[in-house]
């Protein structure tokens, strides 16, 4: 388990890296997780699930305003011109299913076989996901500037029947 | 006609970034949410291409493709699948469903135009706008080899044109002198190292500025495998080395559709003249054989009376200029014109050491060959 863990801790560092360079043109540098800087327009969570030989679910934290500048930058728009409300909310769904594509794409590789789900999007203010003791969990915090985000990695155990 | 690209995801992050990539371009974006929307569309506009995903709800990329594969109107219709799923087994699976490429997410939207310009073929939005040149306008050609004795070829062969030269001895020099001038064409040597030729294609064809330029490959006649590669890749055409002038201005000519008209035709007191050039070859046949018989229509229609072939530049009657201007004196004497052949004594005496002249009219000027119609 914990090596399952720590194989898909450093796939979704490099996914997220590879992601926000490609996409972006943004450099993004790992750093040890601590809560996300309050940010008054609320916060944004995107999620995409991997189910097979390997099952979990990886999500990703950022303040509306980074959502924001990700937006822009992935769309090639001024920040001004993205909708807060649905172009944000589209492109975190599909950074998203950038990121855990990467992951699942290399587990399989690697013999773990595994489908993904659709993305998830969830907007609020001082959202948390509540685990479970059937759980293992990762949060890995990753820094542009400013601008933070962060991953939480929580994967079931294989001797578990049900997520 | 705007190249029609269908992007059936249900990400508008995606559709979005698609329609942004090809905006320089002269084509037309449409999009879809999902599988079933996209099967409309696609059945309605018959794009030229189609972008589409392979995870979505509703109806995933490969039921999309399955469907499109049984329509026989767009079962021909090329299909770039474009997947955050990079495993192995989804990439064989993908390859299997018979799509055109595949590319994985992310991506760059460069790279997105280069894939599709492998496909189809796209224009800069401002190219579409440009007037064909004439052949004696001034063209500019980038000669890209690292061996000195190629560019002076092309310039040696070129140098009764108006056009420029410029050469450089790598790819990369080759894509910034692109970027910051205006080229109309590449000739890069196939054997250049480490494929840059065909890295260089490939760079030029994800710029909106440089994707429309047309390329050719060089390399000897006997390089098969390179002329092979070069044709699928994209490529005009392949000149061979050594390079043959006449050759390389007909490929020239071609590609940038140079208006050669003029080169050939000329109305002169009420006959038409058709001038054979003294580097006539058979390439040249077939593009003045194009003309001809709109150009004789029009000088019937006009009242015209006479055809006058001009052989004053020419040094050697050849087989091909005979089989010029048999078929060219046929049509015209189909439509009353009356036909002389001007040039030297020299040039008549070749001509009719071939049986089929025996009946032809020569004169030594064309006044002699006007007053000889009357």
């Amino acid at each position: 388990m914990n090596k399952q863990m720590e194989q898909i801790d450093q796939l979704t560092r490099e996914a997220v890296k590879e992601v926000f360079e490609t996409m972006l043109s943004m450099e993004v540098s790992p750093e040890p997780p601590s809560p996300l800087t309050p940010d008054p327009a609320g916060e944004i969570i995107g999620s995409v699930g991997f189910i097979g030989e390997a099952t979990g679910i990886i999500y990703l934290y950022a303040g509306i305003g980074f959502a924001r500048v990700i937006a822009g930058r992935m769309l090639g728009v001024p920040e001004s011109e993205v909708d807060p409300g649905e172009m944000v909310t589209d492109a975190i769904g599909e950074l998203s299913n950038m990121v855990v594509g990467y992951v699942k794409s290399r587990l399989c590789n690697s013999g773990l076989p595994c489908t993904l789900t659709i993305p998830s999007v969830v907007r609020g203010q001082q959202l948390s996901v509540e685990g479970s003791a059937l759980l293992t969990r990762r949060i890995i915090g990753f820094r542009n500037c400013t601008h933070h985000l962060l991953a939480e990695v929580l994967l079931k155990d294989s001797t578990t029947k049900e997520l | 006609m705007s190249i029609k690209i269908l992007t059936i995801d249900d990400s508008r992050t995606i559709r979005l970034i698609v329609a942004k990539a090809f905006k320089p371009f002269d084509c037309m974006v449409l999009e879809a949410e999902n599988g079933i929307v996209g099967l409309a569309v696609a059945s309605r506009e018959k794009p030229d291409i189609i972008l589409l995903d392979y995870t979505m709800p509703v109806m995933d990329g490969f039921e999309v493709l399955g469907r499109l594969r049984a329509d026989p109107d767009l079962k021909a219709t090329p299909v770039i699948m474009l997947t955050a799923e990079a495993g192995r087994e989804t990439v064989i699976k993908i390859a299997q469903l018979g799509v055109r490429d595949y590319l994985i997410k992310p991506f760059k939207g460069e790279v997105l135009v280069e894939r599709v310009g492998r496909v189809v073929d796209l224009k800069a939005q401002n190219a579409v706008a440009k007037k064909n040149k004439r052949f004696d306008d001034p063209i500019s050609i980038l000669v890209v080899d690292d061996k000195p004795a190629i560019p002076a070829q092309v310039r040696a062969g070129l140098s009764d044109t108006p056009w420029k030269v410029t050469s450089v001895e790598q790819a990369n020099q080759a894509l910034e002198y692109c970027m910051a001038n205006e080229v109309d064409v590449v000739l890069a040597g196939l054997s250049l190292p480490n494929d840059a030729a065909f890295t260089l294609y490939q760079n030029l064809r994800s710029h909106a500025n440089t994707a429309s330029i047309p390329v050719f490959g060089m390399c000897v006649r006997t390089a098969t495998a390179e002329q092979a590669r070069a044709q699928q890749t994209g490529f005009a055409s392949v000149i061979n080395k050594p390079i043959d002038p006449a050759e390389l201005k007909t490929k020239i000519s071609r590609i940038l559709k140079l208006e050669t008209l003029y080169r050939y035709f000329q109305e002169q007191d009420g006959a038409l003249v058709l001038i054979v050039p003294k580097d006539f070859h058979s390439g040249m046949a077939q593009e003045l054989s194009t003309y001809l018989q709109g150009q004789l229509v029009n000088t019937a229609d006009a009242g015209g009376d006479k055809l006058i072939i001009d052989l004053n530049a020419v040094e050697t009657v050849s087989s091909p200029i005979v089989e010029l201007i048999l078929p060219a004196i046929q049509s015209a004497i189909k439509l009353s014109l009356r036909c002389a052949v001007v040039g030297s004594e020299a040039i008549k005496k070749q001509c009719l050491d071939y049986e089929e002249t025996q009946a032809w009219l020569f004169a030594g000027t064309f006044e002699q060959a006007m007053a000889a119609l009357k």
